[in-house]
């Protein structure tokens, strides 16, 4: 045979050096998707609020299990392996059912999931473009937000997409800061609300935005009794293993947009992504006296936002920009300080397949008394491949 | 999307048409791939048919968009090829679009693979050998006979979802395949002095076709299946066209087509694009003129 590149040969040779048990692809009963995740890293620095520490490191390596219970409920295990200052720590980021056989596009979702508020917040970080999440996210959500609770959803019989829900969450990683562990914090601490919109705009373009709202019950800070408040909080927000958001407020409100790109609306070979959000968080200065004020210039929102452009410029390389800042009030005794984070990030990443991806992303933050960050440059070099099951990716 | 607003529009003028006559409850179909849609078309001439993907789309790679899940959201039966082509995007729009019709196949899910024998299943499947579908190759709307059966099965389903139109379907199957088996020996006719001939193609897209009509794929521009054609693997391609037995370098309608007019330039072959599926090139508006349209490519390739 002198054609060595025949798919058929190819494929023939493979079956006869692997005849070992059948292995379907079809996720069933004695054969779930099984799936994982490896994520590795080099960094020369830190982002602040991030998981990522600097130097060597593992991300997000996770070990995913899934598939139909029966004709009624669909389940899903995400087990997550991490590492926090040499020790490993097993964490589950999901272990929920979902109903299949609803009627009238409803939809139940119960267990440990992630929350559909936002655009980023629901999609695994191992599809994301960047090593790390927005600031934005870091700082309100905890980079991803995850949680016990229930979800409802809704899907509208119409040609324009639009989909609603309703969450409510136990909520102990979004509450506010404790510094005497006096607090009696709400058991049922996250309610969310969420619409999104899409639709196509010709054949090569398709878009999907959203509104949603986050009630926190336990999102307002405790009033600090300590006129001269040390800075040593800064400590905790370097970087964050426990997922917890590092600034909380009563009310949340994102707006999030995203447009995809490619020729005809063939994805294999070219397509672009932009989205976007904007964050705003308000009422977290603690409740006090109606004649007191906390102070004269007492500010009580906060915000953040970002936007990304990616594009696939072959099915082996893509390359990805983001500028996003983020600013919260940080509190000191009887007052707030202002802080604020602006990144501008580059990122170039190399494909092999569809589920092998190496990317050298460059960091570019600027910090005003944000954990004494003023002038910094992060560069990360990371792997992310997948194996076992390909698992369906959300738009 | 024009193809899929034509299908919209076909389909729209033949359900005012028919409100006049027949009262038939027209089922709403989501097709996975447009030969799924086409085949919907002539069995279920009042339905009203979605195509998800076009000709210029390689469905491996689909985006489960917005307008996908709301198509599905309202989609009495999903037509789609199966044997694992859909699997990046079909589970998240079942999953996304809470529709209980279409998440079983003993309820509106219907897959084309599972009504029929496919063409290279495999034992064991290891990623090292790209992406390789265990279920066998899934592009089989390029087999006749194998068409006929899924037309038959579809019928059974839709005579399934919609038994009050059961007349109606069984004389739209019968018509369609008394058509198709007529035109099958004027195919394979005119197809026959393509007997033998061997050429260079992207991917196993048109196994089938190839398989009917005796040619043989001696190589593949994807060094694995799903990997695009890489330098090294197109200089080997280049030795092997040496022998000088080629007859032309065939791609489908969405795949990228650099790679082969590279080799096409060197070996001083002719590239050939064929219509992956209805709406793929002009002449291809149903299943019959696609299978029309991509003989007479071969044979005007066969002779240059």
């Amino acid at each position: 045979m002198t054609v060595l590149n025949n798919r058929i040969t190819f494929v023939a040779a493979a079956c006869a050096l692997f005849s070992t048990s059948a292995f379907a692809q079809d996720p069933s009963l004695t054969n779930p998707a099984i799936s994982a995740v490896l994520d590795g890293y080099y960094q020369n620095t830190e982002r602040p609020m991030a998981e990522r520490v600097e130097g060597f490191g593992l991300g997000h390596t996770e070990l995913a299990m899934s598939a139909n219970i029966d004709d009624m409920f669909y389940g899903k295990l995400t087990a997550v392996v991490e590492m926090h200052d040499g020790e490993t720590e097993l964490g589950l980021e999901e272990a929920f059912i979902q109903t299949l056989g609803m009627p009238g596009g409803f939809s139940v979702r119960a267990g440990r999931f992630l929350s559909d508020v936002g655009y980023l917040n629901n999609q695994h970080v191992h599809t994301d473009a960047f090593s790390d999440r927005p600031a934005a996210y870091r700082a309100f959500l905890g980079s991803h937000y995850f949680d016990d609770g229930v979800r409802l959803t809704y899907v509208a019989p119409t040609d324009i997409y639009w989909a609603m829900g309703i969450e409510a969450f136990k909520g102990d990683n979004m509450r506010a800061e404790d510094e005497h562990g006096e607090r009696e914090f709400k058991d049922l601490g996250i309610y969310t609300a969420y619409t999104k919109l899409g639709g196509d705009i010709g054949a090569n373009g398709s878009w999907q935005a959203g509104l949603s709202y986050m009630r926190n019950e336990n999102g307002r800070l405790t009033a600090d009794e300590h006129e001269e408040h040390e800075e040593h909080s800064d400590e905790d927000h370097g970087h964050d293993h426990s997922h917890s958001a590092n600034y909380t407020g009563e009310n949340t409100y994102i707006a999030d947009f995203v447009y995809k790109w490619a020729p005809n609306g063939n994805y294999k070979y070219q397509h672009l992504t932009v989205s976007g959000e904007y964050f705003k968080v308000t009422d977290f200065t603690p409740a006090v006296h109606a004649d007191e004020h906390l102070s004269e210039q007492s500010v009580d929102d906060q915000q953040g936002w970002y936007l990304s452009g990616v594009y696939q410029f072959s099915p082996n390389w893509s390359a990805g920009v983001r500028y996003g800042e983020v600013d919260t009030q940080e509190m000191h005794g009887d007052h707030f300080h202002g802080q604020k984070l602006k990144e501008s990030e580059v990122s170039l990443a190399w494909h092999h397949s569809h589920f092998s991806t190496v990317r050298l992303q460059y960091t570019n933050q600027k910090g005003t008394n944000f954990d004494g960050i003023e002038d910094d440059n992060v560069i990360t070099l990371q792997y992310v491949m997948t194996l076992g099951a390909h698992g369906a990716h959300q738009f | 999307m024009r193809i899929n607003s034509n299908l919209i529009k076909i389909s729209a003028l033949a359900l005012m048409a028919s409100y006049s006559s027949v009262a038939s409850a027209g089922l709403n179909i989501f097709a996975c791939e447009p030969e799924y849609g086409a085949l919907a078309k002539e069995l279920a001439p009042d339905a009203k048919i979605y195509s998800a993907t076009t000709a210029m789309q390689d469905p491996h790679q689909v985006q489960a968009r917005p307008s996908l899940i709301a198509k599905m959201r309202q989609a009495d039966l999903a037509v789609c090829a199966g044997a694992d082509l859909e699997v990046g995007w079909l589970p998240m729009l079942q999953m996304k679009s809470s529709n209980a019709k279409v998440r079983s196949t003993d309820l509106g899910l219907f897959f084309a693979a599972e009504q029929v024998a496919t063409l290279d299943k495999l034992e064991s499947v290891d990623r090292s050998m790209g992406d390789v579908h265990a279920q066998g190759n899934p592009h089989l709307h390029f087999s006749p006979q194998r068409v006929l059966k899924v037309a038959q099965a579809l019928t059974d389903k839709l005579i399934q979802l919609d038994p009050d139109s059961k007349a109606e379907y069984q004389k739209s199957l019968t018509d369609f395949s008394k058509r198709w088996s007529d035109a099958i020996p004027v195919w394979e006719a005119k197809a026959a002095s393509l007997r033998g001939k061997k050429v260079i193609a992207y991917h196993s897209s048109f196994r089938y076709l190839f398989s009917w009509v005796g040619i043989e794929q001696v190589a593949d521009l994807e060094p694995k299946p799903g990997l695009p054609p890489s330098s090294s693997h197109l200089a080997s391609l280049l030795k092997r066209t040496e022998a000088g037995d080629i007859m032309a370098i065939v791609v489908a309608s969405y795949q990228d087509e650099r790679g082969a007019n590279w080799l096409g330039e060197r070996a001083n072959l002719p590239v050939q694009v064929l219509p992956m599926s209805v709406g793929g090139n002009e002449q291809s508006q149903d299943l019959f003129s696609l299978y029309d349209s991509v003989l007479d490519l071969l044979l005007g390739v066969k002779s240059k």
